[in-house]
């Protein structure tokens, strides 16, 4: 079977597909990001805890993603939340890291001068920290996101939503007609989704980011 | 210099001691200080003597060890910090401008947490534009890395006067910068202390800097010691010991030329002066009846453009441009310069003159070197009077 015949018959198919795979990624990140930028500056702020947590985080990355999605199902069964919670685990590490590197890249005279003008430490962090350390957050981000969509692809395993269920069909009835097709079309659709991240990226960061520091 | 005929004090330092966590000695050590309301007080020492540190402990960025702080008679060693640190104004070398926030955002930073309405903020941010010599609609809105490091500089002192503290703490705030800016930042500096009389703790590195802003200096030596505090005459003609006197270095008669300034000394302002529309006949009649060989050629709004003679106007008078004869008007200075500013300019000028110009630039005057002779000499009689007026005193209580 001619893999544009397939494309023809199984767009619609892929085009929902895509979509919950989108949806899987935003959920991942966006808990990825409210976890991660708060550690991040934990570590930041109490230099004793800045090993455990990074070390900690990194320590993710090296579990076979297979197993991180893995382990969730015995506590949250099959389908969406092991897929979830393993794919925020991954995400943590550059979300964490580049939190850090943002805001120790934050002059320490520009600290200086806000202390010295009687900002506390919270408004500090939110009107000068946060926003000069923006760009390389949103850059760790960025990393993530990558990551995650292509491993949310594995996702399908626990049962979980998105492109992986087209690739494991294929995988699974390979050698009869057509089978690589179904494989051939969710990667090349995963790979789209990860340019449409990363466009997306792009956009955000040139709008987010202050214009004196652009 | 400002005179303060009152003399009320301002900020009381009692033994204040800062010992490091680690170290054994302490970086600054029973440092006790009396500084008047209006003044600006210099620390000046060699590297690593503490003068950071001592100025840090009075804003509490570090925390005294023991001692007290006192501002305006009030204790505030345990005041709470933030709300001590908006009533003093704080400038660094690095300047430390947010990047992310406009020229306006940034001087608004204290007035914004302190809760001033943005009305008043946006006339408070004007007006200190308009103070720092910047035009108010054209930086306004610019971010710091669009200003050139004199103006981020200038914009670092605004920043600090903005919710008009009525102390300031400047750590080599020109420190960073080419001497020529420098030497315009700190006569600007100089002219609006003349009007906004902050008391002021600044502090330097550079004896001649400190001779030229100090109403007192305090020069320290390790951990932050007093070897003298004294007004910048004193400080030159009677050292305390040879700490002191190896600090103010060679030369210490050329720095009293940091002394006194434009302002205090008799300026020649009989000058012949003209602009480029006048008829040649009225400029050359002008200069005939002075006692000037040449003539000072003005633009619109009155500032210095030409030295031209009487040789450049009969070749004007032939059809060439006067703005272009005679030789540009070089080696302008302010009222607030110092003598030594203004032979630095004289030396490499045109006609043997300084020219004064006002702060927009416009004409005020001439010195030439006689003048600031003439002012050196009787600075010398008057304080070398003074001294010995003041050692027969001590001398008869001993
Ligand atoms: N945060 C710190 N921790 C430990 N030691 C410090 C700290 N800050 C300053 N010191 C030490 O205290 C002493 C005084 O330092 P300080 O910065 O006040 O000197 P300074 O007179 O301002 O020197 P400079 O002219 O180089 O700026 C130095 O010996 C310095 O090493
Ligand atoms: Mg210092």
């Amino acid at each position: 079977m001619d893999f544009l015949d397939y494309l023809s018959r199984s767009g619609d198919n892929l085009f929902e597909l895509s979509l919950e795979h989108i949806n899987l990624v935003l959920i991942s990140m966006g808990l990825a990001i409210l976890i991660g930028v708060p550690l991040g500056i934990t570590a930041h702020r109490k230099t004793r805890w800045n090993p455990i947590i990074l070390s900690g985080a990194g320590i993710m990355l090296t579990i076979p993603s297979l197993a991180l999605l893995a382990i969730f199902v015995p506590i949250f069964g099959l389908g969406a939340p092991p897929a979830i919670a393993g794919l925020t685990l991954y995400a943590l590490y550059p979300i964490i890291s580049n939190t850090v590197a943002g805001l120790q890249s934050v002059s320490p005279a520009i600290v200086k001068a806000s202390r010295g003008m009687g900002m506390g430490s919270w408004r500090r962090l939110a009107k000068v920290e946060l926003p000069l350390a923006w760009p390389v957050i949103i850059t760790g981000v960025r990393v993530s996101t990558q990551v995650v969509v292509g491993i949310a692809a594995i996702a399908a395993i626990v049962g979980g939503p998105g492109l992986g269920n087209e690739i494991f069909r294929g995988l699974r009835s390979l050698g009869s007609p057509g089978a690589e097709n179904l494989v051939y079309g969710g990667t090349l659709a995963v790979v789209i989704v990860a340019y449409l991240f990363d466009a997306a990226f792009i956009l955000i960061r040139r709008f987010t980011t202050p214009r004196g520091i652009r | 210099m400002s005179t303060n005929s009152t003399s009320e004090v301002m900020i009381e330092l009692d033994e204040l001691t800062k010992t490091f966590p680690g170290q054994s000695v302490p970086a600054v050590d029973k440092l006790s200080l009396t500084i008047q309301k209006g003044e600006i007080v210099v620390f000046v020492g060699p590297s690593g003597c503490g003068k950071t540190t001592s100025m840090e402990l009075i804003n509490r960025l570090i925390e005294p060890t023991s001692g007290r702080i006192i501002l305006e008679g009030e204790d505030v060693t345990d005041a709470q910090v933030d709300s001590l640190r908006r009533r003093i104004g704080y400038v660094i070398q690095e300047t430390g401008l947010f990047p992310h926030r406009t020229i306006a955002q940034n001087i608004a930073t204290v007035p914004g947490m302190i809760g001033w309405k943005k009305g008043r903020m946006d006339e408070r941010v004007d007006e200190l534009l308009g103070l720092i010599g910047m035009e108010p609609s054209q930086y306004r809105d610019r971010f710091p890395k669009e200003l050139s490091g004199g103006q981020r500089q200038r914009v670092g002192v605004a920043r600090a006067m903005a919710a008009d503290p009525p102390v300031m703490l400047m750590d080599e705030p020109f420190g960073a910068i080419d001497p020529i800016t420098r030497e315009r930042l700190q006569n600007e500096f100089l002219r609006l202390q003349a009007q906004i009389q902050k008391t002021v703790v600044f502090v330097t590195h550079d004896i001649d800097e400190a001779i030229k802003m100090g109403d007192k200096i305090v020069v320290l030596k390790e951990q932050s010691h007093i070897a003298q505090f004294a007004s910048p005459e004193e400080i030159l003609s009677s050292p305390a010991d040879d700490y002191v006197s190896d600090f103010i270095g060679q030369g210490a008669s050329l720095k009293r030329l940091n002394l006194t300034r434009i302002r205090d000394i008799e300026m020649a302002t009989d000058t012949p002066t003209g602009t480029a529309h006048e008829e040649l006949s009225t400029l050359r009649q002008r200069l005939a009846e002075s006692p000037w060989s040449t003539m000072m050629i003005l633009d619109d709004q009155h500032r210095p453009m030409r030295w031209v003679g009487g040789r450049d106007l009969n070749r004007a008078n032939a059809g060439e441009d006067i703005a272009k004869l005679g030789l540009p008007a070089t080696a302008t200075v302010e009222p607030q310069a110092t003598l030594s500013d203004a032979l630095n300019e004289l030396i490499t000028s045109n006609g043997g003159v300084a020219i004064v110009v006002d702060g927009s630039g416009v004409f005020q005057g001439v010195v030439d070197i006689e003048s600031i002779l003439t002012a050196v000499r009787t600075m010398r009689e008057e304080n070398s009077q003074f001294y010995l007026a003041q050692k027969e005193i001590s001398e008869a209580i001993d």
